[in-house]
């Protein structure tokens, strides 16, 4: 259960994976104008995630394994979560017209995110059980969502300042996502792992 | 090798059939000319045609609700582009740009009073209406130059607003956010125009304003069939234009503008083209 | 003892010294007035007068537009000698009647005295309306108004303010301290037409004077005088509720909500004279102040009075003038010219030259949070502000631009001179008119 515990904590704060290991950069700057849309954006990439381990951790223990073909992995994993989310697109869009009109929108944009494919590679890398897997793309999720909102909302508060013209837009974005990278470096040493 | 190529190959083709069986399942009826109009629209969202955004014009325009020439911004080949899409006769639009219908900058109108506040003319026309003498004249608070979503405005150094007309597509953004209704909607195809939204008697206006319409009738009087003066300000009429430029020289005050010799003073733009079609097209 | 007072607000340098010991003066009657139709919160009056007519002091000459309205008097005897629009202190020309006084200042013959103890209270309620009787501060919202809450708000407390928080203004000092009398008395017809006994006045501590003659002047009546800290907005009514009495007035209420009915002292004294002496309001007391004036004074001033003719009266303009203020430093309109008259709302004209305004251009928020700390509402000024520089319409709405009382704190203390409430009021009317469009 600790052991558990520390996975998840791991995954949200000190291994944050947008602000530590600098994946899923993407959406990270490209959704993050608004509070509203981050949050969403996160809420679909922890249900992905999390819907992805599972899958992967399947496919590698039962299919590549088997086979002899770990070397095959990325690009399995690849074509699985890829087709995944389009099914699950193409499922939310006929059940829940409503999750789809706050979520959908997003989910193109997670069939490619690298984030997914990170946490699906570093559960086989850790040797994770199942269990295992499953908190700790949870945790990834979470840990994303968390710097997606934080960031969101320190750039609508950087729409209301005077930035100079050069810094405008992506560059004082960037410069912001670096020092929230600094400042999730004081996780560094909460957790072994 | 072979237990490569035939797994990958298998994940590829269980994943192939699942999508396959879902895309059958749970498809969604969407009307594809909907998506094809959506295609043809400029998808800058500026609203123009009274709805949020151009998938809401374009899910209209689909379902027949609304008519389909409201896009200013497309111009006439999205509207044209659009009557194929749909089968109908394209009603065609003519084209149209906004202009600012005054010249009078710092240099050549007065303020009757400092404004230190707000750089907003909306807030500035609530203190006693404006610092601007003028009661139609350009704040030059720049409120347009922010609303414009093509970057078409630009305010010079002496607080005037000029619209590129290459740049400018007819969104009617600036005349919706200008607390003066300086900003008129133009045809494209005419040059000439007369730059002055006072309708004062000409003796005040001069103690303002050195460039403004005195409603003094000499342009009337030179082409007769180009201009009409209403209430001591004169308009060209945009029907019969072809001659109106030989007013210009004859104007007292200067406020008869040609834009293909120039834009304003202080304009950074270069003289106007007369463009064949819509810019934005 | 520690003194009462509100939180939030602060103190600017009151520069009441140039006119406080200044006893009141009668203003002479000018060439002519110009009387404005608008000269209160709510529907203009409906002018019903002609040129040519003869009027007489205190006669009807605009009539009052819907319950919250009131009419508009003569205040002089003599000929109606024009109906236009002339130049009004919100600085646009609104229709007027310009009359040019006869020098006989008759009052009109249907005025009649009356006992207020004899009236019954909605008899009371006509006579403050028919008079025209408005917010003296400088708000001028129609007093009847006030005076009729709905049937499900008990009021329990009268609440008199001669707080007089804004720079400069005497009027109500000088008026507690002379009038004291008239004061009272409009407080005794206050108290029967609310059917309530608790009144409290309100007053700063730097008018020890005007405090010791009320506390003297009182004792008889049952009125308790409260001296409050000196802290800048203490008279507006929601922080002289909580000043006075502790209690809050909620989001988007009414003084009436907590049980409260704020009235100025200049109003008190206005309906003594409409209900005993049946005058309508047609003079007032302003305080014509300074560095630009030769002369300061308290000047009981006929209302229509162009500025240049108060002006003239206090010895003239001392130096160009840069700035012209009706009403206090803090709240008062701006004038674009000496040619606007004096309306029922001018506490007071302030002359500024040139070299007595700051010269600061506006700079960039440096985020020092001042304007949060003096905010007398506890709002975020420069959080809004920004918003509203950006048209974030919505996002200003959450952080309650609409609560704003404009009491000017905010844009006072800011070290980068940004234009603070003109902002908040720009977002005030942008959710304004979302609202009218839903």
């Amino acid at each position: 259960m600790v052991e558990l515990l520390l996975i998840l904590i791991s995954a949200v704060f000190v291994n944050n994976f947008v602000l530590a290991r600098f994946l899923g950069i993407c959406p990270f700057l490209g959704v993050s104008k608004k509070v509203e849309t981050a949050l969403g954006m996160g809420m679909a990439v922890i249900f992905v995630m999390t819907v992805a381990a599972v899958v992967t951790w399947f496919i590698q223990y039962l299919v590549l394994i088997p086979f002899g073909i770990e070397y095959l992995q990325t690009i399995a994993f690849i074509l699985v979560i890829a087709s995944l989310v389009q099914l699950v697109e193409m499922v939310i869009q006929k059940t829940s017209p409503v999750l789809y009109q706050s979520l959908g929108i997003f989910l193109p944009l997670i069939t490619t995110n690298c984030a997914v494919l990170g946490v699906a590679v570093l559960n086989i890398q850790k040797s994770y059980s199942f269990i295992e897997s499953v908190v700790f793309a949870m945790g990834a999720g979470l840990g994303f969502t968390l710097a997606m909102v934080l960031f969101a909302g320190l750039r609508e508060r950087i729409d209301l300042c005077p930035v100079p013209k050069c810094f405008r837009g992506t560059a004082v974005a960037l410069v912001t996502a670096g020092l929230l990278s600094l400042a999730f470096m004081g996780f560094a040493g909460l957790v072994k792992g | 090798m072979l237990a490569a190529v035939l797994s990958i190959g298998g994940i590829g083709l269980v994943a192939a059939a699942t999508l396959g069986l879902a895309a059958k399942k749970f498809a969604v009826e969407v009307d594809p000319r909907e998506l094809a109009i959506l295609e043809v629209l400029p998808g800058v969202n500026c609203g123009a045609c009274g709805l949020p955004g151009c998938s809401g014009y374009a899910k209209g325009v689909a379902e027949g609700t609304i008519a389909p020439n409201l896009c200013t911004p497309g111009g006439s080949e999205t509207v044209e582009a659009i009557a194929d899409i749909l089968g109908i006769e394209a009603i065609t639009i003519e084209p149209q740009v906004a202009i600012v219908a005054c010249q009078g900058d710092n240099r050549k109108a007065t303020n009757k009073y400092r404004y230190l506040g707000l750089q907003d003319c909306n807030a500035a026309q609530k203190l006693a209406d404006g610092p601007k003498t003028c009661p139609g004249g350009c704040l030059g608070l720049g409120s347009c130059e922010r609303a414009c979503p093509f970057g078409a405005i630009e305010m010079t150094a002496e607080n005037l607003a000029v619209i590129n007309r290459e740049k400018c597509t007819g969104c009617e953004k600036c005349v919706a956010v200008c607390p003066r209704q300086v900003i008129k909607m133009v045809p494209l195809k005419a040059t000439v125009h007369v730059l002055c939204n006072s309708h004062d008697k000409g003796a005040l206006i001069r103690k303002y304003c050195q460039i403004g319409c005195i409603g003094c009738h000499i342009c009337k009087k030179t082409v007769p069939e180009a201009y009409v003066v209403e209430n001591f300000l004169a308009f060209a009429d945009y029907e019969h234009i072809e001659n109106a430029a030989a007013a210009i020289e004859k104007c007292p005050t200067k406020c008869i503008r040609d834009f293909s010799t120039g834009y304003p003073e202080g304009s950074s733009f270069p003289p106007a083209t007369v463009p064949v079609k819509h810019p934005a097209a | 003892m520690k003194l009462k007072s509100f939180s939030g607000g602060l103190h600017p340098p009151d520069s009441k010294e140039y006119s406080a010991h200044k006893p009141i003066e009668r203003c002479p009657l000018p060439e002519e007035l110009i009387i404005p139709a608008a000269q209160h919160i709510g529907a203009p009056a409906d002018i019903c007068v002609a040129v040519g007519d003869q009027v007489k002091k205190g006669q009807v000459i605009a009539n009052a537009n819907g319950f919250v309205s009131v009419p508009i008097h003569a205040s002089t005897s003599g000929e109606v000698i024009a109906v236009e629009p002339r130049l009004h202190p919100m600085g646009r020309e609104l229709p007027a009647v310009v009359i040019k006084p006869d020098g006989l200042d008759q009052w009109h013959e249907s005025l009649r005295q009356n006992d207020p103890e004899q009236l019954d209270v909605d008899s009371l309620k006509n006579l403050i309306r028919d008079a025209g009787i408005v917010g003296m501060g400088g708000a001028t919202f129609p007093t009847h108004v006030k005076l009729s809450p709905p049937e499900e708000k008990t009021i329990d407390t009268l609440i008199l303010n001669g707080v007089e928080c804004e720079p400069f203004l005497t009027a109500d000092h000088r008026l507690m301290l002379e009038e004291s009398e008239r004061i009272i008395d409009g407080i005794n017809i206050l108290r029967k037409v609310l059917g309530i006994d608790q009144a409290i006045i309100g007053i700063e501590v730097n008018k020890p004077d005007a405090i010791e003659k009320l506390t003297r002047d009182c004792a008889a009546h049952n009125i308790q005088v409260q001296p409050l800290k000196v802290r800048y907005p203490q008279g507006a009514e929601k922080q002289l509720i909580n000043a006075c009495t502790g209690r809050q007035v909620p989001s988007g209420g009414l003084p009436m909500d907590c049980g409260v009915v704020v009235q100025n002292v200049g109003t008190a004294a206005a309906i003594s004279d409409a209900v005993r002496l049946g005058r309508p309001l047609v003079e007032r007391i302003a305080t014509i102040t300074g560095p630009g004036i030769v002369e300061p004074k308290n000047l009981r001033i006929t209302i229509g009075t162009p500025l240049q003719y108060l002006v003239d009266q206090c010895g003239g303009l001392n130096g160009e003038p840069a700035k012209i203020i009706m009403g206090g430093p803090m709240m008062g309109q701006t004038q674009l010219s000496l040619d606007v008259p004096a309306i029922r709302g001018t506490s007071g004209v302030l002359v500024f030259r040139e070299e007595d305004l700051p010269k600061m251009p506006a700079g960039p928020c440096i985020r020092c949070g001042r304007c949060i700390g003096v905010c007398p509402i506890h709002l975020q000024p420069t959080t809004i502000a920004a918003y509203a520089r950006l048209e974030m319409i919505d996002a200003a709405e959450n952080y309650n631009a609409l609560d704003c009382i404009e009491c000017g704190c905010c844009t006072y203390i800011c070290p980068a001179t940004l234009p603070l409430v003109q902002s908040i009021r720009h977002a005030k009317g942008g959710i304004m008119a979302k609202r009218r469009k839903i």
